[in-house]
């Protein structure tokens, strides 16, 4: 998995590409961690990102929950695949997937 | 007629066969079938004592031929062999490739050699290539003499090993039709083949040969159609492996990953279905069962890939106390699981050390 970030002042758009999964997933929380500080928008682009697990999934949850506090949280560009796992788990009812 | 037992033929870096018991009746047609390196040829280079066993006895007729002090060559006319490669003498031409051993070892004169070679060259279809050279001849055609030289020696059993296989295509037939014949005359034989079709045509038994022995021994029928044990239902479905044994909560997670992706590569599975796999494992083994299992554990995990039907399969075995997974409070990874399944079964079990059993078709 790799993380790209770009801050454009408030708004923070991190791109991961690969595979989130049991040993990516704390890498992403790491990062998000550090950067909470200070965006108000949230934007994570899943153009190139290839597998989502379930500990994918609980990442984003913590930040959606991080986000609803200090601003909004959108994902963007994702794929059927994992779409399909948005929706079976009923997180396309918890996230704002544009 | 041979009966062997707790046979064992070890060389220095493997050990094809560990612990041979079976039982071969005057009569029997036995295909000898099963995956490469599993001691095939070894077992009939056994039988006549080509190979030396490290442990183990075989009898044929009563008498003990691993016995040091047996006559083995007494025993060996009762038995012919026919090889892969022919072994014909190439400096003699047909007929008396045929008639050497009967002269010198049977005490028959060379007339009668003579007519008992053309008679036997004439079942094989060959007659009139009596007075030709091996190296005249097709390799179907020095196969076939190779019978017939065998016969000469008016054996009771015969052992083939291979006998099609350094063969072009188009003469496989011709050595199966004489071979078939040779099991129509009561003969007893057995024969290593990589041919299934034939197999299962020639034989009244077959030896399905795995794990460091006769792993399952029953009729065509039963071998082909209904086979019963795990390793027999692999090889005879075409089914394609990829299995491991995981026994610490750390194991390697993204070596595992890019063996599945390369066992999917490598067996033409479709990318979509094996990411399907990689993703009920993760979700099962990663996030359900793992974190329940004790310290020390032992997760048996083998992705099964069948060919035929392009189905894929994963099965999990793990010691300790029952545990269905399915229970588990974990309800995202579970519905992630059944998502990519097209069912997960449970069953408790008891063989092996492993008690629990989960099996996952893949959609």
């Amino acid at each position: 998995m790799t993380i790209e970030k770009i801050l454009d002042g408030t708004r923070l758009t991190v791109a991961i590409a690969g595979r989130l999964d049991t040993t990516t997933a704390p890498q992403l929380e790491a990062e998000l961690k550090q950067s909470y500080d200070g965006t108000e928008k949230l934007v994570l682009d899943f153009a190139a990102l290839e597998y989502l697990s379930s500990a994918g999934l609980r990442v984003l949850l913590a930040a959606q929950k991080v986000m609803n506090k200090q601003g909004e949280m959108v994902i963007r560009n994702v794929n059927e695949t994992i779409n399909e796992i948005f929706e079976v788990t009923g997180f396309v009812d918890i996230l704002t997937i544009e | 007629m041979i009966k062997i037992s707790h046979l064992k033929k070890e060389y220095p870096s493997a050990t094809p066969l560990r612990d041979v018991n079976v039982e071969i009746h005057k009569g029997d047609v036995i295909s000898i079938i099963g995956p490469s390196g599993t001691g095939k040829s070894t077992l009939i280079r056994c039988i006549n004592m080509l190979e030396t066993p490290t442990a183990g006895e075989i009898w044929v007729d009563g008498e003990c031929i691993t016995d040091k002090k047996c006559n083995i060559n007494k025993i060996r006319q009762k038995m012919g062999m026919v090889f892969q490669s022919f072994n014909l003498f190439n400096h003699m031409n047909v007929i008396e490739n045929i008639m050497a051993a009967p002269v010198d070892l049977l005490g028959k004169s060379k007339q009668e050699a003579y007519d008992k070679g053309i008679e036997l060259l004439r079942t094989v279809g060959l007659a009139d290539k009596a007075f030709n050279y091996p190296d005249v001849l097709s390799g179907g055609q020095k196969q076939r003499v190779a019978i017939a030289r065998t016969l000469a020696m008016e054996p009771e059993i015969i052992l083939l090993d291979e006998p099609t296989s350094a063969l072009d295509p188009t003469m496989v037939g011709e050595v199966q039709a004489v071979i078939k014949d040779l099991a129509k005359k009561g003969l007893t034989l057995m024969i290593v083949t990589h041919e299934m079709r034939f197999a299962r045509e020639i034989a009244n038994r077959v030896f399905y040969m795995d794990d460091g022995g006769v792993y399952e021994d029953g009729t065509p029928e039963q071998i082909f159609d209904n086979p019963q044990r795990e390793r027999t239902i692999r090889f005879i479905k075409h089914l394609k492996v990829f299995e491991k044994l995981i026994t610490s909560k750390d194991f390697d997670f993204i070596g595992f990953n890019t063996e599945l992706e390369e066992f999917g590569r490598r067996n033409q599975v479709p990318q979509k279905t094996i990411y399907r796999g990689g993703s009920v494992f993760e979700e099962l083994v990663m996030q359900c069962l793992l974190p329940n299992l004790e310290k020390e554990f032992h997760l048996n995990i083998a992705f099964e890939y069948a060919q035929g039907t392009e189905t894929l399969s994963m099965s999990l075995k793990y010691d300790g106390a029952h545990f269905d997974v399915r229970n588990t409070p974990n309800i995202v990874s579970l519905a992630i699981a059944e998502n990519a399944s097209e069912s997960i079964e449970y069953t408790e079990m008891d063989a092996d050390g492993f008690t629990n059993l989960v099996s996952v078709k893949i959609k």
